[in-house]
């Protein structure tokens, strides 16, 4: 889950990096009397979930209380990358002297953490990393011994720093790797840290996304998921336990897995669009069934379901008896298409062609869709 | 022959006691595995189907001679179940549990790598040997035995697959299933390094998907070490760009795309994979390659 700039900048905050003070508003009269109560100048930057909020004006510096009032009206209510802007934060603007950039995130490939230090902050460290990499360390860190003081300090010369930057610089680093591990972060990064006239290291955003399988054991995060998720659908997906991905066609995909649902995918595009991937994982019920059905079919305009699933550790037939009685009580009258191989699959055959799903008859998802798109007529 | 289980290896199933525990050692016993024992802490000296439960993976590995697990357990129990069953000395872990924090798993994969223990997983359905044995959740009905091995980042698509083999006459030796999750204890290369050496597989199919660099690096050890044929399917064409697409590994991510399967499919031509485009070409790629020889 990712979080907005100012929960990254609490988590910061309580792990000992320093932050600037910041207030949150929701219109243009707000953002301006928060400012007058901070100091000007100000910064003005839109709360969202993405990146690229420079390039879109998502930031904006105000010199007076007009030009927060105008700031916080043109980025309120616009949109980042389809993220629609509905709180802006405001912080007293802080002049550097020098930025850096700080990252500790995961080297999936190899399992473990990576630490990542540049010596030029403020822009995207992957153009850095090309143009001057002799400006950019990165470093695996043994997730059982932590990120040594020793370690971080080595970094930091590495990137040609030194005087007081080495150490300050060290330590924030480590302090971000707190960060990193006492969150279950996939993502720590500070971009950039500046260093002020006045020699102070202050962090000047915080992108910060949480491991979502450990939300279970960071309820001090108090994170909801309402305004994280702006896709109604996807949210109730979620809600009931399932991913449901919304794509532009017309024909609802059912899966028991995600390999299979995205397989699925690959087929129906070659004749037909998809309206939706989704994928139950290892959950199914007759109930869970019940609720994907009604999730798929609240998109207008859907032509046909196919469903394709597995009795590996799902007992599929429990599943078929909630597709059809979603079918029976809401009168569906769109072909329902169904795939379903494994422990129980004569059962469910029974009780899907009982009530007026097609069972397809063949081990092959690829025939599967042939019979979907004769059933509808025209296949394309 | 096959590799990583046979019908020799003495299982242990962890989370023996629990709603799916139970119902797979079952089905795992139908199929042919030696299971030796179970373990729920708290619940020794029960049976499961005639399985002895112990509390601790130590009894049983010393009372039962254990030297290979399969995981049933919660996510949260994940961590701690791991480290006793290390200690204890078993050489494989087969971990079927899906939602372990990813901060767990790289802790227990840096654990078990300093000791030398195999992990499979997470998020797996597990290893099915054909005929012989299995450490997961696959449907026995979807297999049959023969040369062909297969490893999958997805469950479902490795029973897809396999039936598809299967009613074309295919056969398998081993499959697979190396865990859906962004960080996985055991990576494609490896598990081709373990194939090229098996005397019983004749060619290795790779059933990838979008997300992360598996086969990409998959890629480059084929090149360098394989001589068995490969014959791969990458999943998820269209996968729009910044959604999981169910497993946690499956995003297409950033600004360069990383993870798109094209890049993948590419990496794999270029060292002279063939690619399907679709699952049930596999099946005439595989044919091709086999009357080939």
């Amino acid at each position: 889950m990712k979080l907005y700039e100012f929960e990254g900048n609490d988590l910061l905050r309580r792990e000992g990096i320093p932050v600037p003070d910041y207030a949150l508003a929701t219109t243009p009269e707000e953002a301006r009397e928060k400012a007058e109560t901070l100091g000007l100048p100000v910064v003005v930057k839109a709360q969202v979930l993405t990146g690229g909020r420079w390039l879109a004006g998502g930031v904006q510096t105000a010199h007076s209380v007009e030009q927060v009032e105008e700031a916080a009206r043109s980025i309120l209510g616009s949109s980042i990358r389809d993220w629609p802007v509905q709180q802006v934060m405001i912080t007293p603007k802080i002049d550097s002297v020098r930025e850096f950039y700080l990252a500790v995130t995961i080297d999936e490939y190899h399992g473990t953490p990576v630490a990542i230090l540049s010596a030029v902050g403020g822009v995207s460290v992957n153009r850095i990393a090309m143009e001057r990499p002799e400006t950019v360390a990165s470093r695996y860190v043994s997730i059982i011994k932590g990120l040594l003081p020793s370690e971080a300090r080595r970094m930091c010369r590495g990137v040609g720093l030194g005087g007081a930057d080495v150490s300050r610089v060290a330590n924030m680093l480590s302090a971000l790797y707190g960060v990193f591990r006492n969150y279950d972060a996939l993502i720590a990064e500070i971009n950039p840290l500046v260093r002020t006239s006045k020699g102070d290291y202050i962090a000047l955003d915080a992108k910060i996304e949480i491991d979502d399988d450990s939300l279970y054991r960071h309820p001090e995060l108090n994170l909801s998921l309402d305004s994280r998720i702006p896709n109604v659908l996807e949210r109730k997906g979620r809600e009931i336990g399932v991913t449901y991905v919304e794509l532009e066609g017309d024909i609802a995909i059912i899966a028991s897995g995600a390999g299979l649902g995205m397989a699925s995918m690959d087929i129906i595009s070659r004749q037909m669009r998809p309206a939706n991937f989704l994928e139950t994982g290892g959950a199914i019920t007759a109930e869970l069934m019940y609720n994907v059905m009604d999730l798929v079919l609240q998109k207008e305009g859907i032509r046909a379901v196919f469903i394709n699933v597995y009795g590996g550790i799902n007992p599929i037939h429990e599943g078929a008896k909630g597709v059809v009685n979603y079918m029976k009580e809401h009168q569906v009258t769109i072909p329902v298409v169904a795939k379903a191989l494994g422990n129980h699959q004569e059962e469910t055959w029974e009780i899907f062609q009982n009530n007026g799903v097609h069972v397809v008859s063949d081990v092959s998802t690829e025939k599967g869709v042939e019979q979907l798109a004769r059933l509808l007529g025209d296949g394309k | 022959m096959s590799i990583l289980l046979n019908g020799e290896t003495k299982v242990l199933v962890q989370g023996i006691t629990g709603r799916i525990g139970r119902v797979q050692t079952k089905w795992m016993l139908e199929y042919g595995t030696k299971i030796v024992a179970g373990v729920t802490p708290g619940k020794g000296g029960q049976e499961v189907e005639g399985v002895p439960v112990y509390d601790t993976v130590a009894e049983a590995v010393a009372e039962r001679g254990a030297e290979a697990s399969v995981f049933f357990v919660p996510p949260g129990a994940f961590r701690e179940a791991a480290l006793q069953t290390i200690d204890a000395g078993v050489s494989m872990i087969v971990v079927i549990t899906e939602h372990i924090p990813v901060h767990d798993a790289m802790e227990i994969r840096e654990y078990a790598s300093e000791r030398e223990v195999r992990l499979i997983g997470p998020t797996t359905p597990g290893i099915i040997t054909v005929g012989q044995a299995k450490m997961g959740i696959m449907p026995g009905n979807m297999f049959t035995p023969g040369r062909v091995g297969i490893i999958s980042r997805s469950g479902t698509l490795s029973y897809e697959i396999s039936i598809n083999l299967t009613t074309a006459g295919l056969g398998q030796s081993t499959v697979v299933g190396m865990g859906a999750d962004s960080v996985v204890f055991t990576s494609i290369p490896e598990l081709l390094r373990l194939f090229e050496k098996d005397p019983g597989t004749d060619l290795v199919v790779i059933v990838g998907e979008v997300g992360g660099v598996q086969e990409e690096n998959a890629a480059q050890f084929i090149d360098r070490w394989m001589t068995k044929p490969v014959v791969t399917y990458i999943a998820g064409h269209n996968a729009p760009e910044g959604k999981r697409m169910g497993h946690a590994g499956a995003i297409i991510q950033g600004e360069h795309g990383m993870g798109i399967p094209q890049s993948k499919m590419a990496a794999l031509r270029e060292v002279g994979v063939d690619v399907a485009m679709y699952p049930s070409e596999v099946v005439e790629l595989v044919q091709r390659h086999l009357n080939h020889s």
